[in-house]
């Protein structure tokens, strides 16, 4: 109670030493609970807000937004103190295993709250993942332009097809730009074709509602495009940097993307750049220790059978690199100084992340992936980023303008 | 309804409330491919219909999922089953239970819907054969009395399909 002085660590406030209701907690040792708290050693109860904001994580439990969590000593993601107290259910013998990755002997430190460098980091692997998506879209869009193209040469009335495609890509580029084209194409001049049908209709409800709300008139398109020149002017030095970074990932990205050398380079540099502007004032060690952002898109539902999220999670792993550096604070069960006073024979201390490999099951994979496509896409900088891309891909079509408009090769 | 007791139900804790309804503002913004959710006022009972996915075996057949979620969701893990008629396939009942580890043992509450109908997909998606699981016709009578799939005590042995 009174002992605490000499140690540094900020205060936490005694109500937010005991759960904030958000279960009815049984066999909850209260007393130990707030001993964690008050050391550290427990994220502190704060309620969870409902809407996200910039200096808040979302538990991807509860999906609601803390100031701060604790994370798993394995693989690192983010878990409120209230979500963790459930995670053993009472009286159970089994190990507990990490509800993110599975491993066993699942336990959390907290690190209190992020660094502004794990701030930019999160905000790079959702650039990353608006990317990927983008790609992804691109992609589509050639699938179906091939098909067009396939059909074309199949077809006897082809020629007029072909016109109208021409016609409706050209007139339209500056309202529908490419990489966000796919639905109003499918709902729009392709069943008007008649005889025309989208063999399968795969791919991308994904982005479909949020482009849907995406009202643009001329004016905001101008202001995009100028954003886009002044961040091409501002970050051309560095841009030589990220595009080299950006086009290596193209190659490794399952080569979804054939032919967008220059496209996805530029875009994926102004989106960085935007990023860089706006989240960072610092070096650019976020560049570093990144390989291959690959977010398997929701393509692979049609063709592959699991695990390609997986890779997402790797980012996990790799977002705090000096973890092991700081093993003061972590949590383990043992010694019965556990809240729930669960005994479970963890005992390291000072493990080393840096290299922890991520061990899951498909199941576990593909969750994962989804929640983090659902936690990582802020609304506040979604939009912005968006405006962005359309800018470039507008640069794109514009540079693209050429009789055939519809072929990429 | 398809053997589920949806009158002895407990409602939604407060908490489950809250994070189903986030789940199904991001499902109406970011659907999973090939699912769609049936809009209705009840969000402890999601309807889903589900579309084979192209190239497989089940390529553009519908199939409706009935997902009912216990008053401690996401800790305990949904009831989720087939509506008449279920798919055929070597880990789908015809009564429409699912074997499959993640609806049962092998639950976590960082798992959604959304993911779960992921996997289902992906199941279907690498099915090989449309075959009823060899033991269908005596785990249905078993069934008889509208046991949920999540009292069955479930052996999962295939990891292939």
């Amino acid at each position: 109670m009174g002992n605490k002085i000499g140690r540094r660590r900020p205060v936490v406030d005694e109500k937010y030493t005991r759960p904030q209701g958000l279960y009815q907690h049984r066999d909850v040792d209260h007393k130990k609970l707030r001993k964690l708290i008050l050391e550290s050693k427990l994220a502190p109860c704060y309620p969870g807000d409902e809407e996200s904001s910039l200096d808040l994580e979302e538990c991807p439990i509860c999906f609601l937004y803390y100031p701060s969590l604790n994370r798993s000593r394995c693989c690192m993601k983010g878990i409120c103190t209230e979500c963790f107290l459930q995670m053993k259910p009472p009286h159970s013998t089994r190990q507990t295993q990490c509800p993110f990755c599975k491993t066993s002997n699942y336990a959390v430190e907290y690190r209190g709250a992020r660094s502004k460098e794990e701030k930019g980091l999160e905000q790079v692997e959702e650039q990353r993942v608006i990317e990927a998506q983008i790609r992804m879209q691109q992609q589509e869009l050639q699938d179906e332009e091939e098909r067009i193209q396939k059909r074309k040469d199949a077809s006897s009335s082809s020629r007029i097809m072909a016109a109208e495609v021409e016609y409706h890509d050209t007139s339209n580029s500056l309202l529908s730009v490419p990489s966000l084209r796919y639905p109003a194409q499918s709902d729009g001049y392709i069943p008007s074709q008649g005889s025309f049908t989208v063999p399968a209709r795969q791919p991308s409800h994904m982005r479909q509602s949020r482009e849907d709300n995406f009202d643009m008139d001329l004016e905001d398109i101008m202001v995009m495009e100028a954003i886009w020149l002044s961040i091409q002017e501002r970050g051309s030095q560095r841009n030589l940097a990220c595009g080299h970074r950006l086009s290596g990932d193209c190659h490794d990205s399952h080569s979804i993307v054939r032919t967008e050398a220059s496209p996805s380079g530029g875009l994926a540099c102004a989106v960085a750049a935007l990023a860089e502007r706006q989240h960072m004032n610092r070096d650019s060690t976020f560049l570093a220790g990144s390989s291959a952002p690959v977010f398997s898109t929701s393509r692979q539902l049609s063709s592959l059978p699991v695990g390609d999220d997986r890779i997402v999670e790797n980012y996990q792993s790799e977002k705090w690199p000096d973890v092991s550096s700081n093993c003061g604070r972590m949590i383990a069960r043992e010694d019965g100084d556990w809240a729930m006073d669960h005994r479970s024979d963890l005992a390291e201390a000072g493990t080393s992340f840096a290299g922890s490999v991520v061990a899951m099951d498909a199941g576990a994979a593909l969750s994962e992936g989804a929640t983090m496509v659902a936690g990582h896409l802020p609304p506040e900088s979604f939009e912005e980023q968006m405006m962005l891309a359309m800018a470039v891909s507008l640069a794109e079509a514009r540079a693209r303008t050429n009789p055939q408009g519809l072929t990429w090769m | 309804m398809t053997s589920s007791s949806a009158a002895s139900r407990k409602a939604l804790s407060k908490i489950a409330c809250s994070r189903l309804q986030k789940e199904l503002v991001e499902w109406e913004v970011n659907p999973p491919t090939g699912f769609k959710h049936k809009v209705t006022d009840n969000l402890q009972r999601w309807i889903i219909e589900v579309v084979g996915a192209p190239g497989t075996l089940y390529e553009s057949e519908k199939y409706q999922l009935q997902v009912d979620f216990p008053e401690h969701y996401p800790m305990e893990a949904p009831q989720v089953i087939f509506l008449h008629p279920a798919p055929l396939h070597p880990h789908i009942y015809s009564n429409g239970h699912i074997c499959l580890d993640i609806l049962y043992d092998s639950w976590s509450p960082a798992m959604t819907v959304s993911s779960v109908c992921i996997s289902i997909l992906s199941m279907l998606s690498s099915s090989t054969a449309k075959q009823r699981p060899a033991d269908n016709d005596r785990y249905v009578k078993n069934c008889r009395n509208g046991r949920s799939p999540k009292e069955t005590r479930w052996w999962f042995h295939d990891d292939k399909v």
